[in-house]
């Protein structure tokens, strides 16, 4: 590992300006322990496979259309980071409350939101969760008890703490769980949600996504912690800091948060550490990341990480996991196709459903 | 960082680091002439704000809101005796006080007529009569105006020490706030900035224990305030505040942090509010035991018993500086009574800039 982390300090950088004589320990992959299961059935565990495999391989089909020109709008990847979004949603209870930011569209997957839907938002299409009127995963879906994302970052945790503290005032034993990047947590409505689910004790799961960057902002510009979860003792609540490559050990960490959110022990700031390995959005090249960050981070990848634990466990063989991802493939190129042949909006109904009290 | 089931932190966990002097660094005890100093400025902060609250307030003369610092005159004073001054434009200091900091308003200079003026809203007020109360500044004295949204004034004095920094001076940027102020966005964004820039600030919170009617207890599940530091990397501090021997010595440290450049503090003083939010607010919201027992932790009374203990001070000599005080706000009532208000025509004068 270290031969890929260290570059020679007197090799001439080769990567343009961003290039570093070494990876600041604030972005360097955590150390590697083995996966662990955490009493999971062989079924759930081919499962959150089926999960992980299927947010890649949609995604990659997302990003052929953007370079077709046929995305309406921006397109935020989550490679590298979809055991995040999968061990997360996988840990609630259907009823909990789950928000998803720009980079989950894997908890949208797990929760039951149909890869045709996501195609017709990305289009823009008439029979889109949001008709058309706006792109990417802004959208919500009570019946799945999701609440849509928020562009501005961080606004969506004082939105979360309000659906904690209406749970409870109503007595249900929900949690609420949201996500926030590294950059996320810079903002002012990070620390007035975060603070006010501390001091009520609400049952609210923040999950952090600390994956190196917000946009081109390097973490060590970000905050001054070497975890996330040092924020934990600031708000007076638990955290925790896990490796996000670790589809498992994110799924136990966030069962650990939401079990004690449940249990009136309050909020948890969860940190799960991974690594941005695309640009912020497709547009974007990222000529601003160090290569050997990036490389570094291609050798965790949480997909191989858990397919190499399946097969080494004994729950799948190559084989079996190969074909997973061709039918995935197969299946995907032909809802893609379904959905580019659905209508656009017709202009009169540009108005339909954008304020409320309308139809 | 990453034990095997992660890196857990429980609440409570983890103790206070005091903000680190210098190996060896011994910083100076406040010599004679400081003390006196800091017990007539302590006296004279209180009989101005009594004088304003109990007196000019209740006669109908004061335009708008009265906010004092009554029982946390040891915080203005003891930290403010440590803000550079009197040495020009990139030697001096610069201060963004809280509203009951009239204390550090004193000791920058700014005079006992200009502030009666200003709440007056007299022409030769601070704001020249077009603002009320606390809500004044004066840059010619390093006083940043205080900003109404608290918590707003973190990240102005962030900015202010990045100035420092970008200027290659040993200029510290002192920012006082509330406990309540802690709970604010602008707060932590700013914080966040300063820790990351490791910008000259030395962050000084009077925790009151209320903000408004809201007890700490409803403000933060934390402890105290300077647990709050470790979530910016940050030296975080608590010290009683009505001591004001602890808070000289606090601040001093900080402050000598923040010179060197090491980057801000996070400094809690622990007092009481002895009032009201203002002088509408009869605080019937607060146990009538709290205000008994934090009567007798009265900072001047012990500050003074301190120094009559070491014979610095007598009777005598206490009974001519209250004397000498009085006739000062005398004179002072006086002069702002007679000072006109701003003629109409010249209400956008100094709005906006010029």
């Amino acid at each position: 590992m270290s031969a890929v982390l260290r570059r020679s300090r007197k090799a001439p950088a080769k990567d343009g300006p961003a290039a570093r004589r070494d990876i600041p320990p604030g972005m360097r992959p955590p150390p590697l322990e083995p996966m662990r299961n955490p009493g999971l059935s062989r079924a759930r565990l081919l499962d959150m496979h089926r999960f992980l495999r299927l947010n890649r391989v949609l995604e990659d089909k997302l990003s052929a259309l953007y370079r077709q020109g046929k995305i309406v709008g921006g397109l935020y990847s989550s490679l590298g980071q979809e055991s995040i979004s999968v061990g997360t949603a996988c840990a609630l209870e259907p009823g909990d409350l789950l928000a998803p930011m720009i980079r989950n569209i894997g908890s949208l997957l797990v929760r039951g939101v149909p890869p045709l839907s996501l195609f017709l938002q990305f289009l823009a299409r008439h029979a889109a969760p949001t008709a058309g009127k706006d792109g990417t995963l802004h959208f919500d879906d009570p019946g799945r008890s999701i609440i849509g994302p928020i562009s501005v970052l961080g606004t969506l945790i004082p939105v979360m703490t309000g659906a904690a503290l209406a749970a409870r005032m109503r007595g249900e034993s929900r949690v609420a769980l949201t996500y926030i990047g590294d950059g996320g947590t810079s903002t002012g409505d990070f620390h007035e949600g975060l603070n006010l689910a501390a001091v009520l004790g609400l049952p609210l799961v923040l999950v952090v996504e600390n994956n190196g960057y917000a946009y081109s902002t390097p973490v060590d510009r970000q905050f001054a912690v070497d975890s996330l979860a040092e924020r934990g003792p600031a708000y007076g609540i638990a955290s925790e800091s896990v490796d996000g490559t670790d589809v498992l050990a994110v799924y136990a960490a966030t069962q650990r948060a939401a079990a004690r959110g449940r249990g009136g022990g309050g909020p948890t700031l969860l940190e799960c550490r991974a690594f941005r390995r695309r640009g912020h959005a497709e547009h974007d090249d990222m000529w601003y990341v160090p290569r050997d960050i990036v490389a570094a981070w291609e050798q965790r990848d949480p997909i191989d990480r858990f397919e190499s634990f399946l097969v080494e466990q004994g729950h799948a063989t190559k084989g079996d996991l190969r074909s997973v991802e061709e039918n995935l493939a197969a299946e995907l190129d032909e809802t893609a196709r379904q959905a580019l042949g659905s209508p656009y909006p017709p202009p009169e109904e540009t108005l339909r459903g954008v304020y409320a009290g309308g139809d | 960082m990453l034990a095997k089931e992660g890196n857990r932190h429980r609440p409570g966990g983890g103790g206070l680091r005091a903000v680190p002097a210098r190996a060896g660094e011994v910083l100076p005890a406040p010599d004679d002439a400081a003390l006196l100093k800091m017990l007539y400025s302590m006296k004279l902060t209180r009989a101005l704000e009594f004088r304003i609250e109990r007196k000019l307030y209740r006669q109908g003369k004061i335009v708008g809101g009265v906010y004092v610092g009554r029982g946390q005159e040891a915080i203005s004073v003891g930290a403010a005796m440590h803000i550079r001054r009197g040495g020009g434009q990139d030697v001096d200091d610069i201060v963004s006080p809280s509203h009951r900091d009239m204390a550090v308003f004193l000791m920058q200079g700014v005079s006992p007529q200009r502030i009666l003026a200003q709440y007056m809203g007299r022409a030769a007020g601070l704001t020249r009569g077009r603002d009320g109360n606390m809500h004044m500044g004066d840059l010619r004295h390093r006083l940043v105006a205080f900003i109404s949204h608290l918590g707003d004034s973190v990240p102005v004095a962030a900015g202010c020490a990045l100035t420092f920094r970008l200027r290659g001076t040993d200029q510290v940027s002192f920012c006082f706030f509330g406990e309540g102020a802690t709970s604010r966005g602008d707060w932590h964004e700013g914080v966040n900035f300063a820790a990351v820039q490791r910008l000259p600030v030395v962050f000084i919170c009077n925790n009151n224990q209320y903000a408004y009617s809201t007890h700490v207890s409803r403000q933060m599940r934390v402890k105290q305030v300077s647990d709050r530091a470790r979530g910016y990397g940050l030296p975080g501090e608590s010290a009683d505040g009505n001591d004001l021997f602890a808070v000289f010595d606090a601040v001093g440290r900080a402050t000598a942090r923040a010179r060197r450049g090491e980057g801000p503090s996070l400094l809690e003083f622990v007092t009481f509010r002895m009032t009201g939010h203002s002088a509408h607010d009869d605080a019937g919201y607060v146990p009538k035991a709290q205000f008994d027992e934090w009567e007798r932790k009265d900072p001047i009374r012990r500050f003074q018993d301190e120094l009559l203990r070491r014979r610095l001070v007598d009777a005598a000599a206490l009974r001519e500086m209250e004397a000498r005080i009085e006739a000062e706000l005398d004179e002072a009532v006086a002069w702002a009574e007679k000072q006109p208000y701003p003629e109409p025509e010249e209400c956008l004068t100094g709005v906006y800039h010029e």
